[in-house]
């Protein structure tokens, strides 16, 4: 598999850092929800520092995904009608816009609130602000809206996907799969 | 002359071990603290209510004494979440153990500082517990400034699965501040 994304599909490093990202925004959004309901104890609070040290390494793996997508080409779209593009490339652009603002606003409420914040227990990153209650809460609200913005975009980048895999037939799934092996296009062109 | 020269030195030493070190109240504006590493971050600790009966002189120290009597479940910090646990069982059990107490046993001279010796219990445990002093007379009335370091777990303070000194170190100190106003 290339390393870099080709005219057909996406390389290696792209699709690692699609699918080791999709693991922890699922993983770290499930646990955003479990844990805030939780009895006061340790298991609380080590669930929200597993949160947060999850949080930290996605903000990292959107830094050096972005980075990447620079110096990386991308795959030429799938023949599709063009409110689907419009709307596939809409949802990839609001992911990124959440990737960044999800991680950031914990960082900003932890921040504003004189949370600790600590990735996985080996170092703190510093404040981004000093103690303000009005920004914290401000924050927190950023934080929750924003994920069900994400729930809802998530949801609609999973449905597009699959709908173009079972129904279109096409190559938009197969072609970011670890071990895909591309479908022959309509069109007769091959891999 | 003669005897007078003999009576005068005599005098003041008769007063001076008449004299007794001052007693002060603890007036408004006195703060009474700690702060402890919760996942690395530092955060301060207040104790809203506590009660001290200071008797302290920098040229006596042997008649000094300090008895601290504070109220647990006063404490602040901050976060509602560990508000709301440091009463528990697992911390300072306030329903059992509701005020800890410290007690001087001893004044001395270290250096440059004054350190009052005492034992503090907490939590049914009493335990010798040294304080850094520095006083400071303000005509008739003074401040007090006390500092030491204590290990949580030597007085079970956060026992069971808190007990983890990688989530919350051991290390607390304590600081207090106190407003003294002469008696």
């Amino acid at each position: 598999m290339p390393i870099k994304s080709t005219e057909q599909r996406w390389g290696s490093v792209a699709k690692t850092f699609h699918w080791l990202m999709a693991l922890g925004i699922i993983g770290t959004g499930s646990l955003g929800l479990y844990m805030t309901d939780l009895p006061r104890g340790m298991t609380k609070v080590n669930l929200f520092a597993l949160h947060k040290s999850i949080g930290l390494t996605l903000l990292a793996l959107v830094l050096l995904r972005l980075a990447w997508r620079m110096f990386d080409r991308r795959p030429r779209d799938e023949p599709m009608a063009r409110w689907q593009r419009i709307a596939a490339h809409g949802a990839h652009g609001m992911l990124y816009v959440l990737m960044l603002a999800m991680p950031l606003s914990g960082w900003l409420y932890n921040s504003a609130r004189g949370y600790a914040l600590q990735w996985f227990k080996q170092f703190n990153v510093p404040a981004l602000v000093a103690k303000n209650e009005t920004l914290g809460d401000f924050a927190i609200l950023a934080h929750v809206i924003g994920f069900w913005i994400l729930a809802f975009v998530l949801l609609a980048h999973i449905g597009g996907a699959l709908m173009h895999h079972l129904f279109d037939r096409d190559n938009t799934l197969l072609r970011m799969l670890p071990f895909g092996r591309l479908r022959k296009r309509p069109d007769g062109e091959t891999t | 002359m003669r005897f007078r020269l003999l009576i005068a030195p005599l005098l003041g030493a008769l007063v001076s071990a008449g004299a007794s070190a001052a007693s002060y109240t603890v007036s408004e504006g006195s703060t009474l603290g700690f702060s402890a590493t919760f996942q690395g971050e530092t955060f301060e600790g207040t104790f809203g209510k506590f009660e001290a009966t200071i008797r302290y002189d920098p040229a006596d120290l042997a008649a000094a004494s300090f008895d601290v009597n504070i109220d647990l479940a006063s404490v602040v910090t901050g976060d509602a979440d560990r508000d709301a646990s440091l009463p528990d069982p697992e911390f300072f059990d306030t329903s059992k153990f509701p005020r800890a107490r410290f007690v001087t046993t001893g004044f001395r001279q270290s250096g440059t500082d004054v350190i009052a010796d005492g034992t503090l219990t907490l939590k049914g445990m009493s335990k010798p517990v040294s304080l850094k002093v520095r006083f400071t007379a303000n005509g008739s009335d003074a401040t007090l400034d006390v500092t030491t370091t204590l290990q949580r777990l030597d007085f079970d303070v956060g026992s069971g699965e808190y007990a983890d000194t990688k989530t919350i170190a051991n290390e607390v100190k304590v600081k207090g501040h106190l407003k003294l106003k002469a008696q």
